[in-house]
């Protein structure tokens, strides 16, 4: 192995002979062309230079790459150089790049690129209608063959998405109770109303917290889990395996996991609102010295019960939302790693920003029940 | 300088005995599941030596070994004379510059179009400016027999053999001394795997390559292998060419290498 080397002499004219030594290669592992180029570039800039390639041990494309940039990308008369490398050169000087074509401005591409985003839009409402159509035949077949259900796969999501997320979601409900509870007593305690704490208290986590709260929790835990899983299945061909098999991939993947989430989502309501109201009674017993007890019985006095009915429609409507748009973004995964980010971003993006708009849908709607 | 001329025959000489790769007392365990014991394998320069075996015989994992990427229970992986797993970073990614790795799937980057795939290396090594990537890009795709207008695909959008056509351009991207193939033929049609294997011998001879590959394609086998090394039993059991493996007496070799035979009565 011998580096890449170079010397150089002058002839009586004054004209700098460069003579290149060594490999020229990529093979010998201390060569370092940044370096070679660098220290070359003063007789690259001189046209009177003479460049002798004759004594090179051996040259790679990488070597005479760089050699011919500097040259400008042509051979010239100056440079002497072995036939077999003059073959490489020349291959290279036929590789050089075409320079671009300048681009013109084009002033309607913002209103192209709208219309593209509107055309966008379009086909995933379409896709999306379609796969909630194709999911609302199967359930329909369903009811004519009740064997096929996949019981095995729903019992799994409902323990994935439901038992393991009890944790996470009690925990988080048990800190924004506590959190929700001390600033509002705080405020209360100001106008003297210290018992309407467990009204303000009780209606918001029950029937806003308690439901979105656990929505967003859903969406970041199950709904990308759920994305990147059926993203895998397609990069792998699973789920073409599953078509050839006859079974119907809505049946087998969507189904299971759009009703597992829909059926637990309700219980994860009641379990996340119950720690939230753990934790406002733990704030206001320390803030406002409201003992347990007091705090509930007094709950169901003020909150009306039609609210606790309401907060688990929409966690049944939440967890189908999420499960739904999961499943959709996962379909649409093309097989590459950025496909693949890209859509799971998407999927808990859009599915938290689609709960938040079907609640505030669902207020409207329920403005004048239990208020 | 007629010393020179000495000291560059003897040079030569040792050149051509050099070994490259030096597997010695390698043991393997999955577990339970012993898959090379006391396994001893050297690679001479210049060789192409195919890798075959019984399906699960760990002849993948021995190829992992030898380019670094699994370590083995116990005994040493030499390669060009160095153990990569007891060197310093840095020595150890030069190292690892002087081989490229075909994998089985061609395992391009598919979020990178082809054009980038093959630069990547390129560009890590901080060396060059775009345009001389951009030369030596498209030197190895014309090496490998693909279309200039190809670049700008994504892995995604092309064939199973161009796929394999680009990872090898990708593995030679550097200069490498020695190709490391896992299945180079495997999934092309035998037209394709015909032409790939033209193209492996052709790059072979001219740019001086050490080839080390698995097969289970007899016609790959046929075709390209200089010499063959099988591993049975935890062990190479024989490593020498196939005209000689043809005279062995061992029991797998005999079952293994039966269609081998005929083919080559055939020629």
């Amino acid at each position: 192995m011998v580096a890449a080397s170079f010397r150089v002499a002058q002839d009586d004219q004054d004209r700098n002979h460069v003579q290149l030594f060594g490999q020229w290669s990529l093979r010998a592992p201390l060569n370092d062309f940044a370096k070679l180029r660098k220290s070359l570039q003063p007789f690259f800039l001189d046209n009177f230079t003479k460049w002798d390639l004759l004594e090179l041990e051996q040259l790679d494309a990488a070597g005479a790459a760089t050699l011919l940039s500097g040259w400008g990308n042509k051979l010239n008369n100056n440079v002497s150089l072995k036939p077999e490398h003059a073959e490489l050169f020349n291959t290279l000087i036929g590789l050089t790049k075409q320079p671009n074509k300048k681009t013109t401005r084009d002033w309607l591409s913002p209103l192209s690129s709208l219309g593209e985003g509107v055309l966008y839009l379009i086909h995933h409402f379409t896709e999306f209608s379609r796969l909630l159509a194709s999911l609302l035949l199967e359930i329909a077949y369903l009811f004519r063959r009740p064997q096929d259900f996949p019981w095995r796969e729903f019992s799994a999501n409902v323990y994935k998405s439901g038992v393991n997320a009890l944790p996470v979601t009690a925990l988080l409900g048990f800190m924004i109770g506590i959190v929700m509870g001390y600033l509002m007593s705080k405020q209360l305690h100001a106008f003297g109303a210290d018992v309407y704490i467990v009204n303000i208290l009780g209606l918001s986590i029950i029937r806003e917290l308690g439901p979105v709260l656990m929505a967003v929790l859903v969406a970041g835990r199950s709904g990308s889990a759920m994305t990147a899983q059926i993203g895998v299945m397609r990069v792998t061909d699973e789920i073409d395996a599953l078509t050839t098999m006859g079974i119907s991939r809505t049946l087998r993947i969507v189904l299971p996991k759009v009703l597992g989430l829909t059926f637990v989502s309700p219980l994860l309501v009641l379990w996340t609102s119950s720690w939230a109201l753990v934790g406002g009674a733990c704030a206001s017993n320390l803030e406002l010295g409201i003992s347990f007890r007091f705090f509930f019985e007094y709950l169901p006095l003020v909150v009306q019960p039609i609210n606790l009915t309401l907060s688990l429609i929409k966690g049944l409507i939440f967890g189908f939302v999420v499960a739904l748009v999961a499943c959709h973004f996962g379909l649409r995964i093309k097989p590459n790693t950025e496909s693949l980010s890209n859509s799971t971003t998407s999927s808990v993006v859009t599915a938290i920003s689609g709960v938040i708009l079907v609640n505030a849908w669902f207020a409207i709607l329920t403005r004048g029940i239990g208020v | 300088m007629n010393e020179d001329f000495i000291q560059n025959t003897l040079k030569n000489q040792s050149h051509d005995q050099e070994i490259i790769c030096d597997l010695k007392n390698i043991c393997t365990e999955f577990g339970d599941n012993v898959v090379h014991h006391n396994l001893d394998l050297k690679v001479k320069r210049e060789d192409i030596i195919a890798l075959v075996g019984r399906s699960g015989c760990g002849k993948t994992t021995l190829l992992r070994h030898i380019i670094g990427l699994t370590k083995p229970l116990s005994g040493k992986v030499l390669l060009f004379g160095e153990n990569m797993q007891t060197m310093e970073r840095v020595a150890q990614r030069r190292l690892m510059n002087r081989f490229g790795v075909l994998f089985q799937q061609g395992a391009l980057f598919s979020a990178l179009s082809i054009f980038d795939n093959i630069a990547f290396p390129l560009r890590e090594l901080k060396q060059f400016d775009e345009s001389v990537i951009y030369q030596l890009v498209m030197h190895k795709l014309t090496l490998v027999e693909l279309e200039p207008r190809n670049a700008e695909l994504l892995p995604a959008e092309i064939s199973g053999g161009m796929i394999k056509r680009v990872g090898l351009a990708r593995a030679l991207a550097l200069e490498p001394e020695l190709l490391v193939l896992d299945e180079p033929t495997a999934g092309l049609d035998p037209d394709r795997s015909h032409n790939f294997i033209d193209l492996v011998k052709q790059l072979k001879k001219s740019l001086g390559l050490t080839v080390i590959f698995v097969t289970h394609d007899m016609d790959t086998l046929v075709s390209l292998a200089e010499r063959v090394a099988v591993l049975e039993d935890k062990h190479i059991i024989e490593d020498c060419s196939l005209q000689e493996l043809a005279k062995s007496n061992h029991p797998f070799v005999i079952n293994f290498f039966q269609s081998i035979r005929s083919r080559l009565e055939g020629l």
